[in-house]
This record gives C-alpha cells, structure tokens and sequence, in this order.
C-alpha cells in the first residue's frame, strides 16, 4: 500500500457520504491526503507515520485522532458529521474465525 | 436422548394472508406429522390455535403479543422447554418446528432470536422463511404496510392464496413480488393445499436428507443477479469474489456494515470462502444488526468456490458494500501476516 491514502480508500469515504446522506465530497490535498470538503467541518484523513500504532491520522477541526482500520476512520468521520450518531459497537461473544480441526 | 440438530421455519404473512389454512392442511400431511407448531397470536382472545388440529403436546399458543415486538424471551423460553421435553421422551418426537407469526410480526426479530439465544443456539437451525401471499389483496397491501413487505422481502419462499378469486390481479400481484423478492420461487396454494416438500425445503438444512443445500438456501440472487425492487428504498443483490477473503477482513466487514447500516440491514446470507479454511466455507447469516457466528460446511457444496453474499437492504447501495469490502480486503492483505 502507497503511502498516501489510495484511490479505494477515496472512494470508500465518497460512497459513505453518499451511504450517510451528507452532502459532501472527498478531495485529494496536494500532499496526498484526502479532504471531505462541502461540510462544515475541516476533516482530514492522512496515513500515519510509520512508528505510530495507527495506520492512519484522521483530523477534525484540528484536533488528530488515530485510527487502526479504513473502519475505523469511517466510525471516526461519522461521528465527526452526525453528533447524533450512536455506533452500535457492542462485540460479546468470542468466536473462532477459523473452524477448529 | 435425541440431540438432533433441529430447523426451525417461520411461516409469515400479513393479516387474512392464509397462513392457519395453509397451515391445517400442512399438518395432515404425512410428510408433516413430525412438527411441532408455535403459534403466535396478536390480541387477547387467541383463534388461529383452535383451527389447526395436533397433538395437544406439540402445539404452543404464545398469546402474550406480538412476536416481534414483545415476547422475544417467551420464544426463547418456550423453544428451550420444548428442547426439553423433547430431549425428556415427554411429547412427540418432532424433527421440525414451525413459528406461525402474527400477521403483524416483522420476522426479523424472531430470525435474531433464533440466532443469537444461547439456550437454543447450536440445537435449532433456521429452516427458511415462508411468506403468506393473498392473491386478491397482496398488491395493495405491499403498497400500503410496511411490514408486509418486509414480509415479502425476507422470504425464501412466497405461497399466493386466494388465486381463485385473484383474477387480473394475480399478474399484479406477479410483477410487485418480483420486484419485491426476485430471489424466492413464488407457489400456489389451493384453498390451503400445497405440498409440504416444496415449502419448507427452503432452508440451510434439509431434515430429510440431514445435510445443507446451500445453494437452495441462497437462491437465485447469489448468482449474480441484482433486483431493483419497486420500492426503491427495498433492494437485493449479491456480492460475488473469486479471490478469497481473509477471516479478519470478514470479520471487520460485517462490524462495519452492523455499525453504519444497522436495521437496514433486513437480512444477508452467504457461503465464503475463507483464506485460512480452504476447504471449509463459512456460512453467515445476518438480520438487521445482528450477526450469527459463522457455520462451518464440512465441504463445498459444488465446485463453485467463490464467496457469494446475498443482501436484501433498504437504502444501502450495492456500491457502498462492494468498496467496503475491497477496501478492508485490502487494507488485511497489506498486515505484515498477511503479505
């Protein structure tokens, strides 16, 4: 993976405004990053340094968060749009991913 | 003790839609004579339980509410003591059970309860979801309840009733349904009559040959085929790879799509073919926001190893899932375990 955010990674954040209903579009700074423009928020989504635990930054107003996961940034970025939006997030049972042998 | 893995079918449909008619006459038949039948009625004076004719022990009226809605725990409870006595010798031997719901009912809780209860999961298998259709009234009530569609939409299989008194609205009827639930074989009842084999041998697990039909199960949407569904909130269709996908990369699939699409969500199905298990396809299955941990097939089924996910969504685009998981595919493929 490059180390500016990919074209996949653009279109994953454009077809969830589009999922979400907001009126906005992601834009690609001059520095690779990409920009949700057309909100009233100033968000940002960058990869992170390579000596960080996140893979990527996401900044909202100023303020920078680190994300794990593209899904990760996509919770963070809809939170950052719709204050009302209450992730349903509850995870309980441990399963195996893979079938046991 | 009989410790067989047990489906259990929802036989749904909108008020007067002919699901207790139906149902008498599935109950004479021999095909039938091992089923166990939960009746859920709406209103304090319960009716449809006195029009079907079973052995006393194997029928359970839950006249407490509405099933989707109120008494999900009473299903739960009453499944578990019905488990129970079975596993006892205290009533008939039945290999199959059905939940008659009310007309109101969205089937979507009850598909959760029966995924998610502890106390039942890993006995009872969801044996498919069949949809009462009243061939004279149907049309109008797609357009009208919400719930009928839902009704419709979540179906494996849709038996019309009433088709002698249809006339030209039966082709009406036809067209709305296909745009409703392409995916699901429309059959005739008459006067109630239909052959049990072809309605409830629409499940993951057939209990006559005691193994999954798969490729049954997830229909004619899993081939590809997407609908565009009259209402336009409604739609369905599949998401098909060749390439396998990695069990974290599904994982964080199905929390993302359960975090942002939540209720609209009104069920998904699929086989994968997962990296780490090859040789064992995962089966998941999902309601709304509400996963079952994945099955596990001993086998493929056929030679058709690609993943194939059918969703049934309302307002979620075809296009937004396929990027979803391209993207997080990708994002697990570039973890240094992976690479």
């Amino acid at each position: 993976m490059s180390w500016a955010p990919n074209d996949l990674a653009r279109e994953l954040l454009a077809q969830s405004l589009i999922a979400w209903r907001v009126a906005g579009s992601v834009e690609r700074a001059s520095d690779g990053a990409l920009v949700i423009g057309g909100i009233r928020k100033d968000i940002r989504i960058d990869r992170a340094q390579p000596h960080l635990m996140f893979r990527w930054m996401v900044t909202v107003d100023g303020r920078k968060r680190g994300a794990v996961s593209l899904v990760a940034v996509l919770r963070q970025v809809r939170e950052a749009l719709d204050p009302g939006y209450a992730a349903n997030r509850v995870r309980i049972a441990v399963a195996p991913l893979v079938p046991s042998q | 003790m009989n410790t067989d893995v047990i489906p259990v079918s929802i036989l749904t449909g909108f008020l007067g839609s002919g699901k207790t008619t139906m149902l008498r006459h599935l109950l004479g038949q021999p095909e039938f004579a091992r089923t166990a039948v939960i009746i859920n009625e709406f209103g304090e004076i319960g009716l449809d339980h006195e029009l079907i004719e079973a052995s006393e022990d194997s029928l359970i009226e839950l006249q407490t509410g509405c099933l989707c809605c109120k008494i999900r725990t009473d299903l739960a409870q009453t499944l578990s003591d019905l488990l129970r006595r079975r596993d006892e010798d205290r009533c008939a031997l039945f290999d199959r059970i059905v939940i008659e719901t009310s007309g109101l009912a969205d089937p979507a809780p009850i598909l959760q309860t029966l995924m998610t209860d502890t106390t039942i999961a890993g006995r009872l298998v969801l044996g498919g979801v069949v949809t009462t259709v009243d061939a004279v009234n149907g049309a109008a009530t797609l357009e009208h309840e919400g719930i009928s569609q839902k009704q419709v939409a979540v179906a494996d299989r849709i038996v019309l009733t009433k088709l002698d008194l249809a006339g030209l609205a039966k082709s009406v009827l036809l067209r709305r349904l296909e745009e409703f639930n392409a995916g699901a074989p429309v059959l005739a009842a008459n006067h109630g009559r239909i052959d049990s084999r072809l309605v409830f041998s629409s499940g993951l697990y057939d209990p006559q040959t005691k193994s999954t039909d798969v490729n049954a199960w997830l229909a004619e949407e899993a081939h590809g085929h997407a609908r565009a569904r009259h209402d336009a909130d409604i739609k369905a269709y599949a998401i098909v790879r060749q390439e396998p996908i990695q069990a974290i990369a599904l994982t964080l699939f199905l929390e993302a799509l359960a975090e942002h699409c939540g209720d609209d969500i009104l069920r998904l199905k699929g086989i994968v073919n997962i990296l780490e298990s090859p040789n064992r396809p995962a089966v998941i299955h999902g309601v709304q926001h509400v996963f079952h941990p994945p099955a596990w097939l001993d086998r493929w089924p056929s030679d058709d190893r690609r993943s194939r996910i059918v969703f049934i969504t309302r307002r979620v685009s075809q296009g937004w899932v396929e990027v979803l998981l391209e993207a997080i595919g990708e994002e697990v493929a570039d973890l240094p375990v992976y690479r």
